[in-house]
């Protein structure tokens, strides 16, 4: 039998999700005061007003929804995954105000690519926008991989016992210290720190490639925000092509491959265990995965001669594969040219490499190293069963974080959340042939956009369907949230409808 | 029709002549970014002729230097100014020589449109000197139209709209602090 939510149920949900909007609301302070900075005055009234909008629902849901009652797990996953819907729909405001979106679902489309660190795009014209939306679209996916809850969790909740609820809700289940208010200051600690230090390991070499400085320094802590998220936007269109610099591939492939890795294990790191990296199954999953769908692009594409030496071969692929892989998104090379230079093996090798993803509780996106490990484990656990005599008692342990023994529910859990993925991708793989695309260009994009990498061969345009925009951005939101969070919101919404 | 549309007409004009005549004159082709990316094997090592608009900055590296050449349907006015949306931004990087790139004093970004220029040069599918990149390698730039100061201004519907949100916004936040230390109050009596 299904229970109708109650009142008491509603008023929860509408106050925490208040909550939230109130907190992306002060998110757009930053790039209201770019703005003001540069003098974009015609921006500055979008975010006027994008705000206002943002605290009007923040701050009528909260006096709306008046309650003492504490958020339970259902309330949690439907707090998370509403919220995500809200803060789109709200945050799409600056976007649409600029007038360099087609529609508000291109401009909503956007800001789900930003907040789900994705960095697929539909605005035109992003060669002409102003500092502070460009700040707004490098700052939501800066936020939005460190988890949008989270940002919330850290400055607007005082209680605790609830906010786990939220914060697991959100695909993050690490806890990293005892509280989880705590944890999430951790993660924003371990965030701001490698932002500065990044942004200056980028502004020095962009100094050094001819930037003048302010541009340099923008750009910096841009394309930090875009790397270290694994989000992938940048602030011009050619992406990262633009700085034509070994040098700047060398500092943004070392920050996406610091921003894929799970937070417990950079605070495993920080906190002195540095052996971890090389120990944990999350990163020996990641390394031999990259590691094969490296060689075999890297085969494909010598063999077809499109590099003209070794060295253009080898930067080039890694590139692209290492930003597939930890799903940022960054590239050096043109969309279009992974479907008129890379060719179908090139384009399936980045495919997989970018449905695997890299490292759960992390800004990063896919099926995840850990789930990929787990069930080779198991996979090797099954056949050392098979061969060892009956009598045996043959169990498998990984390491992550501690060493940790393999069970049952472990295995299943990690193999309904990978068909899950698959699922996702062979539907968003279908939806691009019925409407009129190939298929190893269809299922590119489709797994770029549900495994929140956003390279693209060319498809996501301004002009695609109205259809395929919302089944991305779906896609998009699934696939940041690990789908629990969107089943509860749905079961939530049944319940509404036929619960008693 | 008023003298500063004629004006503006005839100069879009003059200007679309220029882009035009000259490469059908000398013979050289002139592809656009899109047919560039589109068929690079086709243009690969071919001595082409670009036109379009020098965008963001101009990146010395010794004697040479990196500018980006926009083709696309913002090249002569972009969105702040009215243009109609007309997809993403297209264009090709063009490697060249420093005193040439120096030409160009106006690039384009949200308050300027940049210089439009015409370059020719060699098209590279993936260029041996810089790492596979695709580019262009000029050895001339001619500056075709100067770029200018793009204006934004505030339009007055959106100024009103965000007085009047942000006035409700405050009555909001006002209301429910009110409530809160009033429940607060309430509590601490108790």
């Amino acid at each position: 039998m299904i229970l109708r939510p109650r009142r008491e149920d509603h008023l929860v949900i509408g106050k925490y999700t208040g909550k939230v909007i109130v907190g992306v609301g002060l998110l757009m302070v930053v790039p209201l005061l770019t703005s003001v900075l540069f003098a974009e005055w015609d921006t500055v009234v979008d975010f006027v007003i994008s705000m206002s909008a943002c605290f009007i629902f923040g701050f009528g849901a909260q006096y709306l929804c008046r309650t003492d009652k504490d958020l339970a797990w259902s309330h949690g996953l439907v707090v998370a995954s509403g919220s995500w819907i809200w803060a789109t729909i709200l945050g799409a405001l600056p976007h649409w105000l600029s007038s360099h979106e087609g529609s508000y679902l291109d401009a909503m489309f956007d800001v789900m690519s930003g907040y789900t660190t994705t960095g697929l795009y539909l605005l035109q014209d992003l060669d002409h926008i102003s500092n502070g939306l460009n700040m707004w679209r490098h700052l939501l996916t800066y936020a939005g991989g460190q988890g949008i809850v989270v940002i919330a969790l850290t400055f607007l909740f005082k209680g605790t016992s609830g906010a786990y609820k939220v914060y697991v809700g959100e695909g993050k289940d690490e806890r990293l210290l005892p509280n989880v208010v705590n944890t999430a200051r951790a993660i924003w600690l371990v965030s701001l720190a490698y932002l500065a230090v990044g942004t200056l390991a980028l502004f020095g070499v962009a100094l050094w490639l001819g930037q003048e400085p302010v541009r340099a320094f923008l750009h910096a802590a841009w394309v930090f925000m875009g790397a270290w998220s694994t989000g992938g936007f940048a602030p011009q269109s050619f992406n990262t092509m633009w700085y034509h610099s070994f040098a700047y591939e060398i500092v943004t492939i070392v920050i996406m491959i610091a921003g894929s890795f799970n937070f417990a294990l950079h605070w495993a790191v920080w906190t002195g265990r540095r052996s971890e990296i090389v120990r944990n199954l999350e990163t020996v999953s990641f390394a031999i995965t990259l590691t094969l769908t490296t060689m075999l692009a890297t085969f494909w594409l010598a063999r077809a001669g499109v590099y003209p030496d070794a060295m253009a071969l080898g930067r080039k692929v890694f590139y692209q594969l290492a930003s597939g892989h930890t799903t940022t998104g960054f590239s050096t090379i043109f969309s279009k040219a992974f479907v008129t230079q890379w060719g179908t093996i090139g384009l399936l090798a980045v495919t997989l490499a970018m449905g695997i993803g890299a490292s759960a509780c992390s800004t990063a996106g896919g099926i995840k190293g850990i789930r990929v490990g787990v069930i080779f484990k198991s996979l090797i656990g099954d056949v050392r069963k098979a061969i060892a005599p009956e009598s045996a008692v043959v169990r498998q342990h990984y390491h992550h974080i501690r060493t940790q023994w393999l069970d049952d529910g472990l295995v299943k859990t990690a193999l309904t959340i990978t068909v899950l993925y698959l699922v996702m991708y062979l539907v968003s793989g279908l939806l691009g042939v019925l409407y009129g695309y190939e298929f190893t260009a269809a299922l590119f994009e489709g797994v770029s956009a549900g495994s929140n990498t956003g390279l693209s061969c060319g498809v996501t345009d301004p002009s695609m369907p109205a259809v395929m925009k919302l089944s991305y951005i779906v896609f998009m939101w699934l696939g940041r949230l690990e789908f629990m969070s969107v089943f509860a919101l749905l079961g939530y919404g049944i319940s509404i409808v036929r619960g008693r | 029709m008023s003298p500063r549309r004629t004006f503006g007409a005839v100069a879009v004009l003059a200007l679309c002549c220029a882009l035009v005549v000259p490469a059908v004159a000398f013979g050289l082709e002139a592809p656009t970014s899109g047919e560039l990316v589109n068929e690079p094997k086709r243009f690969d090592g071919v001595r082409i002729e670009f036109e379009g608009e020098a965008i963001g900055e101009v990146m010395h590296r010794g004697a040479d230097a990196w500018l980006h050449l926009n083709d696309d349907a913002y090249m002569l006015k972009n969105v702040e100014e009215g243009a109609p949306l007309g997809g993403f931004n297209s264009g090709m990087p063009v490697w060249v020589p420093g005193e040439l790139a120096d030409r160009i004093e106006v690039f384009g970004d949200y308050k300027h449109q940049g210089d439009v220029v015409r370059i020719e040069g060699v098209f590279n599918a993936a260029c041996a000197e810089h790492g596979g990149d695709m580019d262009i390698h000029a050895d001339s730039l001619e500056v075709l139209a100067q770029g200018r100061d793009a204006l934004d201004p505030i339009r007055p519907w959106k100024g009103v709209t965000a007085v009047v949100l942000a006035v409700m916004a405050g009555v909001l936040w006002y209301a429910d602090r009110r409530t809160r230390l009033r429940e607060l109050r309430g509590l601490l009596r108790r």
